[in-house]
């Protein structure tokens, strides 16, 4: 199994220990990764759909060349990706973007290449069995909140499209099931982290942060696990701001799907790079240690 | 067919806490939701109150979480939400006052929000003498956003209203959008329709979750219609300063390295010489910083040179 991994900026940049993680357990897993090093960011939501679908039709490109399918470990990277690529299948703008923009550089994209999130790889691609039979470390008695965010979620249509792929609704609580530990589950699950609207309403975001962070805290959780390093950056990273303006103590850990998964497959927290998190995993690795 | 109504209960003006009320009510198989709490009005218990008009789905007034979900209770048959079990619950929809039971603030929840959005026509005066056609390309999608019921089922479903009540919402960005793509007002009309949309707590501050998409009754894609909103206001100039600020470092980053350089964001977001607001961005720094966080040296990547060309030469066609 080979992927053109697409690791997103959040994890070379503000989650490096997401790209750590991500590329260890997928070497456990024996999934080949390439990474993508000469392509740009997706846009994130933040560029205008005019410019960020020529140089994403660019990284799919480059993906159809290499023959692979792209892998990626945002959930934000996979939302624009998917919609970009639902918009690039119509053959009359894919062309005109080819025309404009890909030729100069001898490009074109034949509206081939399949993008998936790590966590759709992991049951579409990789299979349950096989993931069974991987883990060394089962988390028993580890309670964690699936924290899914927007983007694997919605659109419906585009990433939930068929029947067949109907499970991505259900992937996180399957996972943290099958690594053996127990779901909490929050009533915002699904629901948006409040990163998109930082800039806009601080307080609005920050707001969201407290909402989902402090009830997975109430309802018992030991960790959140969130598929986006985006929701990480807020739930995690502003934590501290969100506790201020609520004046109430949350302390939940939030840790990233593949931190999770390699903690199960028998990695340390150190390898997993939790020490880098802004709420300190503590109450994590204690569990885990005991389990060992 | 036997069925069991539980009936959220509430009169905020008279004080009080919620509850629910239970009901046993015989209904025909082919009975709505509605045709029950009529019954129960009817037969059983006069101080219930819900909302309903047209009984035919298309005024919007009835809306109501039925089993978790919000849904018109008069196009709503028994049959499909008793699937699971004989028991149907019925409780006002979210993210709005209640005034009593099911009946919700519709002044505050929609025609407020309505209103902030100037939902009438302001055509030029060099257009009113004379008949003005305009090609139904143009108008297609603009009609369709005409027939929003205004029944506040994507505001409903909404991520930032639980937190912010203010915000003006998805319902209220259609009818934005509704006369900011209208071909009549585009033009200078169109500058002033986008600054309208623009205001505080309107589209800046939706979180692009896509909630509202799944939950209009009209399938009108609100979040959709939000976010082409944002791409014609990136093509005039956003109006936020902040967010606008926010975009450019966006683009400015990807434009000359390839990628999100997220340090420069975060500062040139805040404004490089909004000394206050930088401090305040202090402490998060130094708690990244601790933990070994901070992103390191922004390098250029291969292919850089190509993505700035797209880039560029996308720009010149907005
Ligand atoms: S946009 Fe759709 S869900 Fe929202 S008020 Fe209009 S019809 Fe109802
Ligand atoms: S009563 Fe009009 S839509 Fe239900």
């Amino acid at each position: 199994m080979k992927y053109a991994f697409y690791p997103g900026c959040v994890a070379k940049g503000g989650c490096p220990e997401l790209y750590t993680a991500a590329v260890k357990v997928a070497e456990k897993l024996d999934i080949e990764l390439e990474e993508m090093a000469d392509v740009a960011c997706t846009g994130a939501g933040c560029m205008p759909t005019q410019l960020s679908d020529p140089i994403n039709a660019r990284t799919f490109a480059k993906a159809e060349q290499m023959g692979l399918p792209i892998m990626t470990i945002c959930s934000t990277c996979q939302g624009v990706f998917s919609q970009a690529n639902h918009r690039l299948q119509d053959t009359d703008y894919r062309e005109e973007i080819n025309r404009e923009y890909l030729a100069e550089e001898g490009l074109s994209y034949q509206g081939t290449t399949e993008v998936k999130h790590m966590l759709w790889v992991l049951f579409e691609d990789l299979g349950v069995e096989k993931l069974k039979s991987l883990i060394q470390r089962p988390l028993d008695g580890l309670k964690v909140s699936p924290f899914y965010g927007c983007f694997l979620r919605r659109p419906g249509p585009i990433m939930v499209p068929t029947k067949e792929v109907g499970g991505r609704r259900g992937y996180l609580e399957d996972l943290t099931r099958l690594l053996g530990a127990e779901n909490v589950d929050i009533s915002g699950k699904t629901k948006c982290c409040g990163f998109p609207v930082l800039t806009a309403n601080e307080e609005s975001s920050l707001g969201m942060v407290a909402k989902h962070a402090g009830e997975s805290k109430q309802n018992g959780a030991d960790c959140m696990v969130t598929p986006c390093p985006l929701c990480h950056l807020n739930l995690d990273g502003n934590q501290p701001r969100a506790e201020s303006l609520k004046g109430e103590k949350i302390n939940l850990p939030i840790v990233h799907l593949p931190q999770l998964l390699g903690l199960a497959l028998g990695f340390d927290a150190d390898e997993m790079q939790l020490g880098k998190h802004i709420v300190s995993t503590k109450a994590v690795n204690d569990k885990v240690d005991m389990l060992t | 067919m036997e069925v069991t109504y539980k009936v959220h209960r509430e009169d905020s003006q008279n004080g009080g806490e919620s509850s629910f009320s239970t009901y046993q009510v015989d209904l025909p198989e082919d009975a709505t939701v509605l045709d029950g709490l009529q019954k129960i009005r009817d037969e059983q218990d006069d101080t219930l109150a819900f909302r309903a008009s047209c009984c035919q789905g298309t005024c919007g007034e009835c809306a109501v979480r039925i089993n978790y979900k919000a849904q018109f209770t008069c196009t709503t048959r028994i049959a499909d939400v008793t699937k699971k079990g004989p028991e149907i619950l019925c409780a006002p929809v979210r993210n709005i006052p209640v005034i009593k039971d099911l009946v919700f603030d519709m002044d505050r929840f929609t025609w407020d929000k309505m209103a902030a959005m100037k939902p009438w026509m302001e055509p030029d005066d060099e257009f009113a003498p004379t008949e003005n056609l305009v090609p139904e390309s143009e108008m297609a999608e603009v009609r369709k956003t005409m027939t929003c019921y205004q029944c506040g089922l994507c505001d409903e479903g909404c991520a930032v209203l639980p937190v912010d009540f203010d915000f003006l919402g998805p319902g209220a960005m259609v009818k934005g959008y509704r006369f900011v793509m209208d071909p009549r007002e585009t033009g200078p009309r169109q500058e002033e329709r986008l600054a309208v949309v623009e205001q505080p707590k309107g589209l800046w501050d939706c979180v692009h979750c896509y909630e509202a998409n799944g939950k209009c009754a009209r399938g009108l894609e609100p979040s959709s219609k939000i976010m082409e909103m944002r791409d014609v206001s990136f093509k005039h100039g956003i109006k936020n300063e902040k967010v606008a600020r926010h975009h450019n470092s966006f683009i400015n980053s990807v434009k000359q390295t390839g990628w999100l350089d997220e340090r420069k964001l975060v500062m040139e977001t805040e404004g490089l010489t909004n000394i206050g607001g930088l401090m305040k961005l202090l402490p998060t720094a130094v708690r990244a910083m601790t933990r070994g966080k901070m992103p390191g040296r922004h390098e250029k990547r291969p292919g850089a040179d190509q993505i700035k060309r797209i880039i560029e030469k996308a720009e010149e066609s907005k």
